[in-house]
């Protein structure tokens, strides 16, 4: 389906904020991403990046403030925010006792998908990760490179305009990280949006048309990779983030200075 | 295609690809039966034969008869051995038994013998049945002796040859022989059966990071629980139909083969069989869905076999129930989980059960099914049950110390649910391994010190060791005046209405007459000293020690943790639990009743004062009725029907004591 079809901003945070009790995981979050754009969500350990991944996702309530994914309201339409995006757990998600293309068709089927259009669906994803020599192994026998590039054909399988990675090349090696440059790289071109959590900084240089810096909940600074390292003076991304989630000792980071930009 | 069937079909592939669940499944039901039933009867055979093949060694004591003595001598299964002690000779294994024979008889009389062996002993227990046979052999030598010498025919001394024939049609019979223990095992093996693939279908997937993919998918919560309880619930009734099967083969060419060498005829009642069959698909639902949203919210799937073990143990309560004798199918105990359908079972096996509970028996297990299906569906809507990370993010981490402060120590001023009710339980154990016996050894003066160490005590220690608030967790605050008023009103009429309540619970439990004289001999002085007494016994120290507890601790861990009625109901029924006593389950509908009313006064009050007058005056007016003469003839707890005038009056005092509560 067209990324278009879903208006101007196809991922959206409205003043999201999801506590646990005493506990504020995310607090009053705000920020968009355009279709074909990618936008990494980074932050310490505890920050609140999988907890706000997981609200959009809809596997949680946000407290108050809500999320959109094209025109749909996490809380108010849930499913059809489900049939837009396609997630990626930290933790792949793969049943070890299926075989991957078990794996795809089930999720296909689960997406409402079926007969040749899902076999046909199955086989390209299949050929486009590389996975046809071990399609029919058993998920659990597989390197944690390949259950990675079957964890990320399952989030495609139904090809939404939406898709939410949440640290997608955690564990892997050089070369299968490099599987998923290329693949998130493809997909900003086939203009979908891209929202994604990492501890990488390098990937962010890489991949990222917009970053996101959660500290204690709270989207402390919000630009271009470019901008950020302007505007904290430092050398590259990953002093750049030190710089704004480091404070100076009371809680505060450089980034409480720094404004959130307009998206552009 | 509808998405639980989707749901239904994958986690069936995944299942038949378990090894472990293959393993419970197909197996232990195929191979465990007949390798039992193999191996039982040759190790027995292999016994019986070894010593089948060896001669028994017996001695002979006393004034025996040289016949008797040649007798023994020429069976061939005996060995005569010369014993001088019998008692040394046997404890010695030096014979297995020895024919110890009293004074020869004058005349035509009788000459005793008693046959000495060691119970304890497999050998001497042979040799006491060869020589007794041997005896008994010889007693009809001598019988036949007198007849013919008195020219008698031998049927002389048999006048009525008395012999039983049953009634029982084979069907009739092999459905009593199996109905014993069959429902029982059936029900073991659904529960064994739905136990591992529950846990994988739900802390499985949560362990391994699937239920988050599976939970982004546009499909309803719901249709994946009833696609994987539909999966868990065929997995179950497979494994109990394969049991069945094995068992009754195994039983049909085991038992069967008995039952031919002792000219018994058995048939297996086929169509009750399949009835069962039928009706095992609700139990595995229940099962199911139970496990399912138990093991929904464990984190991992060991934590969900620790969590499940004591759930599959207290299932295992009711399923045994059909197995014990006198149990019979009322419709109240058809009512029972599981054990409903278990006397169901068994009735149906033995013959035709009767409708009434029958009916009952299978329409509560499908509502009991349906119940657990609500709960575990409710458990897939929770991201608190699916996730747990507030959990795990306030409360992870810290050292042993920490750790300990977490478990006993006060997050907030009062212990919360689950620190509650493990006090309520650690108390439990407490009163019955020391309160029983305290009571038991030392009547009254044990029964006053169980309610003061082994309630008060505990529950003080506890509020004070944990660090709790003391007057926040017992509610220690003093009524208002027209609190007080509403809680005298209020027990005033909950009383006749407890004793309308036990009276209904005679038609359906029945009445224990015998325990009842007793408690209201326990209950009546006979002097002004002795009433005295009984009210501080029975009225003021209930009234304090277990106020404490029950409106003290228990109320303190689970208030706001739903409607105000919610909470009495459920304190009343922990309260009504904790009185049930060895003899009988009457009392815990008129206890958990009293419970009920005295915590919701005491919510509604936030003052346990409220609740310590309440029990003390209900207590304290029974122990009165009982020893004031002119009270007597009012009704006890249960038994005869209370006086319906009393009615009307009881609901208007309970109506406007609610009202003056309320305030």
């Amino acid at each position: 389906m067209c990324p278009s079809t879903y208006g101007a901003h196809m991922i959206e945070f409205q003043d999201l904020t999801k506590t646990y009790g005493p506990l504020r995981a995310v607090e009053g979050l705000s920020f968009r991403v355009e279709a074909g754009e990618v936008y990494a969500l980074l932050g310490p350990n505890g920050a609140g990046k999988t907890t706000a991944l997981r609200c959009l996702a809809t596997l949680q309530a946000p407290t108050s403030g809500t999320a959109r994914v094209g025109d749909a309201d996490v809380c108010e339409q849930p499913l059809v925010v489900r049939a837009r995006i396609g997630f990626l757990a930290a933790s792949m998600g793969l049943y070890e006792r299926l075989t991957p293309v078990e794996l795809l068709q089930y999720f296909g089927r689960l997406h409402r998908m079926d007969g040749p259009d899902l076999d046909r669906r199955v086989a390209e994803l299949t050929h486009a990760f590389g996975i046809t020599p071990f399609a029919n192994q058993p998920c659990g026998t597989l390197s944690t490179g390949q259950a990675q590039r079957v964890s990320v054909a399952r989030a495609l399988v139904h090809d939404p305009p939406a898709l939410i990675l949440d640290e997608p090349t955690m564990g892997l090696d050089v070369l299968s990280g490099e599987v998923i440059y290329r693949f998130i790289e493809a997909e900003r071109n086939g203009g979908k949006a891209i929202v994604f959590s990492t501890h990488q900084m390098t990937e962010v240089e890489l991949l990222a048309d917009r970053v996101g810096v959660l500290n204690g909940g709270r989207l402390v600074a919000e630009g271009t990779p470019a901008s950020l390292i302007g505007r904290t003076g430092e050398r590259n991304m990953a002093r750049a983030f030190l710089a704004l989630v480091q404070g100076d000792g009371d809680g505060k980071g450089k980034g409480e200075a720094l404004a959130p930009e307009e998206p552009g | 295609m509808s998405t639980a069937w989707v749901v239904f079909r994958k986690e069936l592939r995944e299942t038949l690809r378990d090894r472990r669940t293959l393993i419970v499944m197909v197996a232990i039901p195929i191979l465990l039966y007949p390798v039992l039933l193999i191996a039982t009867e040759q190790l027995a055979l292999l016994g019986i034969r070894r010593l089948e093949s060896e001669a028994s060694q017996v001695g002979v004591t006393g004034p025996a008869s040289d016949d008797v003595i040649d007798f023994l001598a020429s069976d061939e299964a005996l060995e005569l051995l010369n014993v001088p002690d019998p008692v040394d000779a046997i404890r010695s294994k030096f014979v297995g038994a020895v024919a110890v024979f009293g004074p020869p008889p004058q005349g035509v009389g009788t000459q005793s013998a008693t046959v000495l062996y060691d119970a304890a002993d497999e050998r001497s227990q042979r040799a006491r049945t060869v020589l007794a046979r041997a005896l008994r052999n010889w007693d009809d030598t001598l019988l036949d002796r007198r007849l013919t010498e008195r020219g008698l025919p031998p049927a002389f001394a048999d006048p009525l040859a008395i012999a039983d024939s049953s009634v029982a049609r084979a069907e009739e019979l092999g459905g009593y022989t199996l109905g014993r223990f069959l429902p029982m095992l059936l029900i073991l093996m659904t529960l064994l059966g739905t136990f591992y693939p529950a846990i994988d279908m739900a802390a499985g997937e949560k362990e391994r990071g699937t239920l988050e993919t599976l939970l982004t998918a546009p499909v309803p919560p719901r249709q994946i629980v009833v696609g994987k309880f539909l999966a868990v619930a065929l997995i179950g009734v497979v494994a109990a139909a394969l049991n069945l099967a094995s068992m009754l083969l195994t039983f049909q060419t085991g038992l069967f083969q008995l039952g031919g060498s002792l000219d018994i005829d058995f048939a297996l009642p086929w169509g009750s069989v399949l009835i069962i069959f039928v009706t095992l698909i609700p139990l595995a639902v229940l099962f199911g869905s139970l496990f399912l949203g138990i093991a929904l919210r464990s984190r991992s799937f060991k934590e969900a076999q620790t969590t499940l073990t004591p759930v599959y143990l207290l299932v295992m309560v009711p399923a045994l129930l059909p197995v014990f004798p006198g149990i019979g199918f009322t419709v109240a105990l058809a009512a029972v989980p599981v054990a409903g359908l278990g006397i169901f079972f068994r009735e149906l096996m033995a013959g035709s059960p009767a409708l009434a509970p029958s009916m009952v028996a299978v329409a509560t297990t499908g509502l009991w099914a349906w119940a657990a299906l609500a709960f575990a569906s409710a458990s897939f809507g929770r991201e608190d049950v699916l996730f747990g990370v507030g959990d795990a993010q306030v409360e992870s981490g810290g050292g042993l110390r920490e750790r300990l402060r977490r478990v006993l120590g006060p997050v907030s001023a009062t212990p919360s649910a689950a620190q509650a009710i493990g006090f309520i339980a650690s108390v439990a154990v407490l009163f019955f391994y020391m309160g029983f016996p305290l009571q038991a050894g030392w009547g009254e003066r044990g029964l006053l010190l169980s309610e003061w160490l082994l309630l008060l005590l505990p529950a003080f220690l506890f509020v004070r060791v944990a660090g709790f608030d003391v007057r926040e967790t017992f509610s220690v605050r003093r009524p208002e005046g027209s609190h007080v008023a509403g809680a005298l009103l209020l027990i005033a009429g909950a009383m006749p209405l407890g004793w309308f309540l036990a009276w209904a619970q005679g038609f359906v439990l029945p009445v224990p007459w015998d325990m009842l004289e007793g408690l209201e001999d326990l209950i009546t002085a006979e002097s002004p000293s002795r009433l005295l007494w009984l009210l501080a016994l029975l009225a003021l120290t209930p009234a304090i020690c277990e106020e404490a507890v029950f409106r003290g601790v228990l109320l303190a861990g689970i208030r706001g943790r739903g409607s105000a009625i919610r909470i009495a109901v459920f304190n009343g029924l922990v309260f009504g639990a904790f009185h049930i006593s060895f003899e009988s389950a009457f009392r815990f509908l008129p206890t958990a009743w009293l419970g009920f009313i005295l915590a919701w006064a005491v919510l509604s009050t936030r003052s346990i004062w409220v609740g310590v007058l309440m029990h003390f005056v209900n207590n304290g007016s029974i122990v009165l009725m009982a020893s004031i003469p002119a009270l007597r003839t009012w009704p006890a707890d249960g038994g005869e029907a209370p006086p319906w005038v009393l009615l009307a009056p009881a609901l208007l005092a309970v109506v406007m004591g609610v009202r003056l509560l309320g305030r």
